[in-house]
């Protein structure tokens, strides 16, 4: 009842009578051999690709796990979240407990809160550079024109302010990151 | 000037290295047995001392830290009381401007010169897992270190560690017999533009780390026993500890 479109990747990690079960299942295994990127960005590459010859409507990609474990691993997922913007037009979020991490481009954002799954806290991480202008609404601590950078102000345990709508304007890439309700 | 160290030194049984414990709010590692006995000061960070109460059930004596810092909005009362009535020092930071784990640098920066040590290196435990927003959080205080502290700080969790690099030449031993497979270059807060690397599988030559542009992950060694890294911005260096 779980079997996937495809398995893509390396194959560094799969056991060999796992990938010998989806292929008999009739599961697509795709070699995805390149060292120069890891099998998150090359998955996404193939995804796109298959969401253009079915000539589906996508509006966001869900990814689930990424965030935990190797810590240069967790640092690629975030690298894969930069590099996706030249391989999908589709907004992708990550997923993994209680975290889920998106990546927002410069400019305007409004994001719903009120779904009644969100928890506690959220945050702001000028993870590749500094953004020296962001303003935000809905958060208990808000931002005005403020600069966020490491070494200067980075916004953990942030959390809303009630209204259910939070709203980021930014003048380069910055990573939203907010609670999961478990 | 070339700074030269040796990341997993502390973690050894034969090691001279002066150091310093912290313990953040993180599933609490093995080696923390091996690193208390050594260290010259232990503290832990809010809801650590529960870590380390519940890690250590059965001979919690043996490991009283000099004090627990932060806004106690994690440690349970009981394990507060705990180590208030065997003499631990419980230093509350409220500030809600910092992370319990910069409050408790700063404290044990006081420590540190109120007693005159000679400390090489701040050995954390945790802050590498769970909250996403943590584990920034974490990698934030290291750049904020630097006004806290002269002395390196490393953070160690289950088989990861990082350590920020200054921008400069460093040059890393890494030949303990405790590094693991994997380690890499994250060039977090900015891109740095000119990075040169020597003993890595992948190594840099004067080129560019950044997000969107190339981050170092799953590198390697190339036997050679010493990394060289130059870089022009800081540079979160992260290795595997062997578990």
């Amino acid at each position: 009842r779980f079997l996937p479109e495809f398995i893509s990747g390396d194959f560094d990690s799969i056991r060999p009578e796992v990938k010998e079960y989806y292929a008999i299942k009739g599961c697509e295994i795709i070699s995805t051999p390149d060292q120069d990127h890891t099998d998150f960005t090359k998955c996404l590459e193939l995804l796109q690709k298959k969401i253009e010859e079915k000539h589906l409507q996508v509006d966001v990609i869900v990814t689930l796990g990424g965030l935990g474990g190797r810590f240069d691993q967790i640092m690629a997922s975030v690298s894969t979240l930069f590099q996706a913007t030249c391989i999908t037009p589709v907004p992708i979020i990550i997923i993994q407990e209680e975290s889920l991490i998106y990546l927002l481009q410069p400019g305007k954002h409004k994001m719903h809160v009120d779904t009644g799954m969100e928890g506690d806290w959220c945050g702001l991480i000028p993870v590749g550079q500094s953004c020296n202008h962001v303003t935000t609404t809905g958060l208990k601590w808000n931002l005005t024109n403020n600069m966020l950078g490491f070494g200067t102000l980075v916004s953990t345990s942030n959390t809303y302010d009630g209204s259910g709508v939070v709203t980021v304007e930014t003048d380069h890439p910055l990573l939203w990151t907010m609670a999961i309700k478990t | 000037m070339e700074h030269a160290f040796t990341p997993l030194e502390p973690l050894l049984p034969t090691g001279k290295l002066k150091y310093c414990l912290v313990v953040l709010n993180q599933p609490l590692d093995k080696c923390v047995r091996r690193l208390w006995s050594k260290a010259l000061l232990r503290a832990c960070a809010d809801g650590g001392a529960n870590r380390l109460y519940d890690t250590m059930e059965g001979e919690r004596e043996r490991f009283l830290p000099e004090f627990i810092s932060g806004d106690f909005d994690s440690i349970r009362p009981e394990v507060k009381e705990y180590y208030a009535i065997k003499g631990c020092e419980i230093i509350s930071t409220p500030d809600q401007d910092h992370t319990d784990f910069t409050k408790c640098l700063e404290l044990l920066q006081k420590k540190i010169e109120e007693k005159h040590l000679q400390v090489d290196v701040i050995v954390t435990l945790g802050g590498l897992g769970g909250r996403f927003d943590q584990i920034m959080a974490s990698v934030s205080t290291l750049f904020q270190a630097t006004c806290i502290t002269p002395v390196p700080i490393i953070i160690i969790q289950e088989e990861s560690l990082i350590y920020l690099l200054q921008p400069g030449k460093h040059k890393m031993h890494v030949d303990t017999g405790m590094e693991g497979d994997w380690c890499g270059l994250i060039p977090v807060g900015q891109s740095c533009n000119h990075v040169t690397t020597t003993g890595l599988k992948w190594n840099l030559t004067n080129n560019m780390l950044g997000f969107g542009t190339l981050v170092s992950t799953s590198n390697t060694y190339d036997g050679s026993g010493v990394v060289t890294v130059e870089t022009d911005h800081p540079l979160l260096w992260t290795m595997a500890i062997k578990t």
